[in-house]
């Protein structure tokens, strides 16, 4: 069983044209294939993560295969890539089930929408180009946060960027032939300046194998140029502040699913691009720029708190959250302390299933509301969608940073690493900054708070009479999420276990 | 003679309820008499665990068992229960059983009690989490958790019928109405004690950086840390911080404004959670600190500021809350009010304590206070209960002549507001008067004067304001409102047994402790005092106990000026309230300024609400669609329209893309052509296959 991490990662790109054909007869059902595919590769990376004694999630793995020119092509399961695979892989798996039910529905609203007429045949191939995209996808963003060769994870980028765009522009909402374009012109925007770091570096620094990359080769004229062009690029992927411009119409306008993913998983990603590359391979760019990141962390906590609360769309206000929670990623990278960098970290996987639960929760609505997105024209849900309602109430409650959600652990942990890195440093400049940072937390209860009240709270509109819980297809997954949520919250070792001796050793430890 | 106790008794009080709780959806399917016994047998089972760890506390001992939690960063799960914990926890879980039971009768016929009980067995074992917990982090679990109970219980009617709203609709302060619905006081809630979370994050966070530790034992063993702290300034920045925590919690000034709008939740809840239980968390936390920061500094001094502080605040508190109590017309707001007050005492207790050479005098005091104000507040809230229940209003100038009607809760009420004015031989006369005693302790004579009267002229107005209510509601005639009910022919009649027999019990209780107050108040003393002298290594004065006279004549002076005015007001008729102010200007604008909630809650409104709303709109405004959104739209929109395909540049980029990797391959590029005519879908395939083939080729 030596080919644990490959086959995870290419038996659902291998499989795709298969999820196609078989899609074509099987129709919706082809989710099940589906989801088959993405729970074996969830097992595996999940089976790859147990210690030879048994112990959970602290062992590593590394597979490496010879590639040449470029160098060894390899796949890294660590104490750093574990928790974004984990939670890749899980809510892939889990979307695929919840994706049956509400893309038919899309497929079917679309029709309507178009005024085509509806066919099996039409439906068929929609829901088998909707799968096939979509293992491509998952697996793109598993590849890139196993990779060992730079060149490999831009690959990767790309394979999870593209499938990406397709499912936007062909199942997405409103002007969706724009948003895709927008949203592939700016995502493509960041990759060119990533793609044109990576270069500088592998060039200069010997090698494109992470391990071997010497930073000492790099010529001191040219490091802020790779350190800008890397974080630019990294930077626009996790939509902060400035750069985030894409993120509302992409996320809002995606298929909910694929909000589900986009949002949480896949702009998180650039953390992990981002701790990988400077922190473990440029150490001293790193730290030459975490002032810079502490403070644009700092501004998007606030800006996409602020913006959240201008908005009506539900989904719209969901992207805006995901802007500022992207922030707490930020700013905990900033900390130079390694457990504000755990923070980090574990806020990718809390932020992933409380923002998966939320966008879910979203789609249900919209589901059985036959389409409505306004917060304005909602109100009184939580009586008629009960499973629903409490899905969103963990969901915020993840975001907001709530025990005994998994949200608490990693805001905990950012924020004592805020603390810790400053009364290390001994700079009363980064303590008050931690300090202000602590104090911007209330924004994201308030329009937690605020959503809850009028979505599922207060008069329910007389149409809405009738409505109760969709599918189980649709609430067991959140139900799932929700389990998840807690669990990690109340056991939060299985994240930190294999990653805090990692970071302690990388950024030395507590004494 | 070592009290031994099984090492699961403590994890179990609060693992039942919260498990307990989870199952609670499930037992739901059974029927609904099932899941209310099931609801009231978890909360039983609790609180005699509880009591199986009492003979623990009498004999001044504590129990300390720990597992691993977090073992990367040596972070520990643990139970500690000590005298402290385990007086606490049988506080707890007796009222919440005897509330449970209440809730019995006060809630039926409601609709969704599984969410009903849920929440009032998950609240019952998030408290006795805080309460058992051995370190910052695990307490904060259930700190956290309380605080969702409350939210949710407050929000309970959550349709925000214009029924349930606390205050009264359309009146108005500073432009900001003064009226909540139970979600909006709910979400106020959660925010408020939000703000004070912050606060105590920033203390523990930081306190964990220099300590490595949240364990409480750890913090009393080793001292290091308060050094350290000390010489880097911020030892009493910590202590303040954490305290803010106990502000939030504990509805004290700045962060007082939630609870009075908490009363929209069911009475039953308002007197297990905004009365008995969560609110005294704060308390109980600064009980929990207030030893170790004590002992773990070398001169008492340094840590000095902090208890003055801490005892200002709950000063202030005590008064300011207390002036509203004395002007408010609802019901459960004089009661919220005058919880606020009463804790206020409490705090002002603890804070003294730090300031007297006699720590455990005053610490005994606080607790003292804490314990008889859980009884007899539970009792008076459980009595409002069931008079709004009663009559279906909740102004009391809409009651009125009651006592003839519902005589048991006239009794029990009348004994529960004697403890709450502090009537001698009533137990809340005992424990305010050991607060004021322990004033009396304080070193410096410029502190002990102002805070003496401070205590003194709050204790004149609780008297004033608790009689006020029994005047209102009991004496006099019935108002318009009830005579209207009366000749409708609905009549106002007594509470079924199973809800007065709740409260008569607290009331009996609030006696007992009365006639035997002396020896309750020995008996406390002596299991604290045994316990911070053996466990946290503090030094300990022994006295026996003796009645201060000061204080004595002072809270007896207090309780005839304030009970002989709302006598002369409310019970006797002798004047009318209404005459006297209007004929006193200066009296009627005080009137205006209490109602008015002396403007903070408006102010908190305007600041920070409206402020920030505001601010969103600007930035919305200006930065967000006014700028960076229209450079966004403009980039595609230019591409798209120049792009020779129009409105199809999306093809365009699959096109291109395609083609490229496609040409890549050897196997496929013969059929390019062919595939360029086909649909997007086609693309999309060929671009999988072309991106396989170019991984397997350079592999």
């Amino acid at each position: 069983m030596s080919l644990l991490l490959l086959q995870s990662v290419f038996l659902p790109i291998i499989l795709a044209p298969v999820v196609y054909f078989v899609g074509l007869k099987m129709g919706k059902n082809v989710g099940w294939l589906a989801f088959v595919i993405m729970l074996y590769s969830t097992g595996l990376v999940l089976y790859s993560g147990i210690d030879s004694d048994g112990s959970l999630f602290t062992n590593n793995r590394l597979e490496t295969y010879s590639w040449n020119p470029v160098g060894e092509f390899g796949l890294h399961l660590d104490g750093l890539s574990f928790p974004f695979a984990a939670i890749i892989m899980i809510l892939s798996t889990t979307l695929a089930v919840y994706s049956m039910p509400y893309m038919e529905h899309r497929v079917h609203e679309e029709f309507h929408e178009n005024k085509k007429k509806f066919s099996v045949d039409a439906m068929n191939r929609k829901m088998a180009l909707y799968y096939s995209l979509y293992v491509i996808y998952a697996a793109g963003m598993l590849g890139t946060v196993l990779a060992t060769n730079l060149i490999q994870f831009y690959i990767f980028f790309e394979l999870m960027l593209i499938p990406s765009f397709f499912l936007i522009s062909e199942f997405g909402y409103g002007e969706r032939a724009k948003i895709s374009v927008m949203y592939f012109l700016w995502t493509h925007v960041g990759a060119v300046s990533l793609l044109a770091g990576i270069l500088t570096v592998g060039y200069f620094g010997g090698s494109f194998n992470f391990v071997e990359i010497a930073e000492s080769g790099l010529p001191n004229s040219i490091r802020i140029w790779v350190a800008i062009a890397i974080s630019f690029g990294l930077l626009m992927k996790l939509a902060a502040a400035g750069l985030h411009v894409w993120l509302p119409y992409a996320h809002a306008e995606s298929p909910t699913p694929i909000s589900a993913l986009l949002s949480p998983a896949m702009i998180g990603i650039g953390a992990y691009a981002f701790l990988r590359i400077f922190v473990f391979i440029l150490p001293s760019i790193y730290e030459s720029i975490v002032m810079a990141i502490t403070l644009w962390g700092l501004l998007t906590m606030i800006y996409g708190g602020l913006m959240a609360y201008a908005q009506d769309d539900l989904k719209r206000l969901l992207a805006y959250s995901s802007v500022s929670q992207m922030g707490y990623i930020i700013f905990g990278m900033g900390s130079l302390y390694y457990l504000g960098v755990t923070g980090s970290v574990f806020h990718y996987v809390s932020h992933g299933t409380g923002k998966a639960l939320l966008f879910m929760a979203a789609g249900s609505i919209i589901m059985q509301t036959g389409g409505i997105r306004s917060i304005r024209k909602l109100g009184g849900l939580g009586s008629k969608l009960p499973i629903t309602g409490i899905a969103a109430m963990i969901g915020f409650l993840a975001i907001v940073g709530v025990p005994p959600t998994n949200g608490f652990q990693s805001e905990w942990m950012i924020f004592a690493g805020a603390f810790g890195g400053a009364l290390e440093s001994g700079s009363t400049s980064k303590l008050i900054i931690a300090a202000l940072a602590l104090a911007g937390t209330p924004i994201t209860a308030g329009y937690a708070l605020l959503t809850m009240r009028k979505v599922f709270f207060g008069t329910l509109p007389k149409d809405f009479e009738n409505l109760k819980d969709p599918s189980p297809l649709m609430t067991i997954p959140l139900l799932f999420l929700c389990a998840l949520t807690l669990l990690i919250g109340v056991f939060p070792s299985v994240i930190t276990d294999n990653l805090i001796p990692l970071l302690q050793s990388t950024f030395g430890g507590m004494t | 003679m070592a009290e031994e106790i099984n090492y699961l008794i403590p994890w179990l009080v609060f693992a039942v309820p919260i498990l307990g709780a989870l199952l609670m959806p499930v037992v739901a399917r059974f029927g609904n008499r099932i899941r209310d016994y099931y609801a009231i047998s978890t909360t039983l089972v609790s609180a005699i665990l509880c009591a199986l760890m009492l003979p623990l506390a009498i004999a001044g001992e504590s129990f300390h068992h720990q597992v691993m939690w977090i073992a990367a960063l040596d972070i520990t799960a643990g139970v500690l229960a000590d005298p402290l914990s385990i007086l606490m926890a049988n506080i707890v879980g007796w009222l919440s059983f005897s509330i449970m039971i209440y809730s019995l009768g006060y809630m039926k016929g409601e609709e969704n009690m599984t969410r009903y009980w849920f929440l009032m067995v998950f609240f019952i074992g998030s408290m006795q989490l805080i309460i058992l917990s051995d370190n910052f982090l695990q307490l904060f679990f259930g700190w956290e958790g309380v605080g969702l109970c409350s939210y949710g219980l407050i929000s309970f009617w959550n349709k925000d019928l214009k029924k349930d709203y606390v205050g009264t609709v359309g009146e108005k302060a500073w432009g900001i109405p003064l009226a909540f619905s139970p979600t909006h006081a709910g979400s106020k809630a959660f925010l408020m004690t939000r703000v004070g979370d912050v606060s105590f994050l920033i203390g523990i966070l930081t306190l964990f950086f220099f300590s490595g530790t949240f364990d409480f034992v750890k913090l009393s063993e080793s001292h290091g840390w308060a050094v350290d702290l000390a010489q880097s300034g911020l030892l009493i920045p910590v202590a303040l911080f954490i305290f803010g925590g106990a502000i939030g919690k504990s509805a004290q000034f700045p962060l007082q404004e939630w609870l009075p709008d908490a009363m929209a939740g069911p009475t039953s809840v308002s007197a297990l959670i905004h009365a008995a239980t969560m609110v005294k968390a704060g308390v109980f936390l600064i009980a929990r600190i207030g030893p170790i920061f004590v002992t773990a500094v070398e001169n008492v001094a340094t840590i000095m500021p902090f208890f003055e502080f801490v005892a200002w605040i709950g000063a202030i508190t005590a008064f300011l809350a207390a002036s509203q109590a004395m002007v408010s017309k609802e019901l459960k707001k004089v009661l919220a009010y005058s919880t606020v007050s009463q804790i206020g005492y409490m705090m002002l207790a603890f804070g003294v304590a730090g300031l007297t050479s006699d720590f455990v005098f005053a610490y005994t005091a606080g607790f003292f206070h804490l314990t008889s104000h859980a009884i007899f507040k539970a009792a008076l809230f459980m009595a409002a209960g069931a008079i709004i229940h009663g009559t279906h209003t909740k102004y009391m100038t809409e009651m009125g002549g009651l006592r003839t009607k519902m005589r048991i809760t006239f009794v029990a009420m009348t004994i529960a507001a004697g403890s709450l004015a502090g009537i001698p031989f009533l137990s809340g006369f005992w424990s305010k008067d050991a607060i004021l005693a322990s004033i009396l302790g304080v070193e410096s004579s410029l502190t002990l004067i102002s805070l003496y009267a401070i205590a003194s002229i709050t204790a004149v107005m609780t008297a004033f304001y608790s009689f006020r209510m029994i005047g209102m509601i009991f004496f006099g005639k019935p108002s318009k409102y009830i005579k209207k009910m009366e000749s409708d022919g609905k009549h106002v009649h007594e509470a079924p047994v199973i809800m007065y027999a709740p409260y008569v019990i607290l009331a009996i209780l609030t006696l007992g402790i009365g006639l035997t107050g002396p020896t309750v108040e020995g008996f406390l003393e002596g299991s604290l005092a045994h316990h911070l002298e053996h466990s946290v290594h503090m030094e300990i004065h022994h006295h026996e106990f003796s009645l201060n006279r000061i204080a004595v004549s002072t809270s007896i002076i207090a309780v005839i000026i304030g009970c002989g005015s709302s006598y002369l007001f409310y019970i006797g008729n002798k004047m009318s309230p209404n005459q006297v102010i209007t004929s006193i200007p200066i009296l009627s604008k005080l009137q205006n300024f209490f109602e008015n909630r002396w403007y903070i809650n408006s102010l908190y409104y305007i600041v920070f609400i409206n402020g920030s709303l505001r601010l969103s709109k600007f930035t919305d405004k200006y930065i967000e669609t006014g700028t960076l959104s229209k450079l966004n739209t403009v980039v595609p929109n230019y591409s798209i329209t120049s792009s020779k395909y129009g409105g199809r540049f999306d093809r365009y980029v699959v096109d291109g893309t395609a083609t490229r990797i496609a040409n890549l391959n050897l196997f496929l590029s013969r059929n390019i052509r062919k595939l360029q005519t086909g649909i997007a879908e086609q693309y999309v395939f060929v671009f999988t296959i072309g991106i396989i083939a170019l991984i397997i080729l350079l592999g």
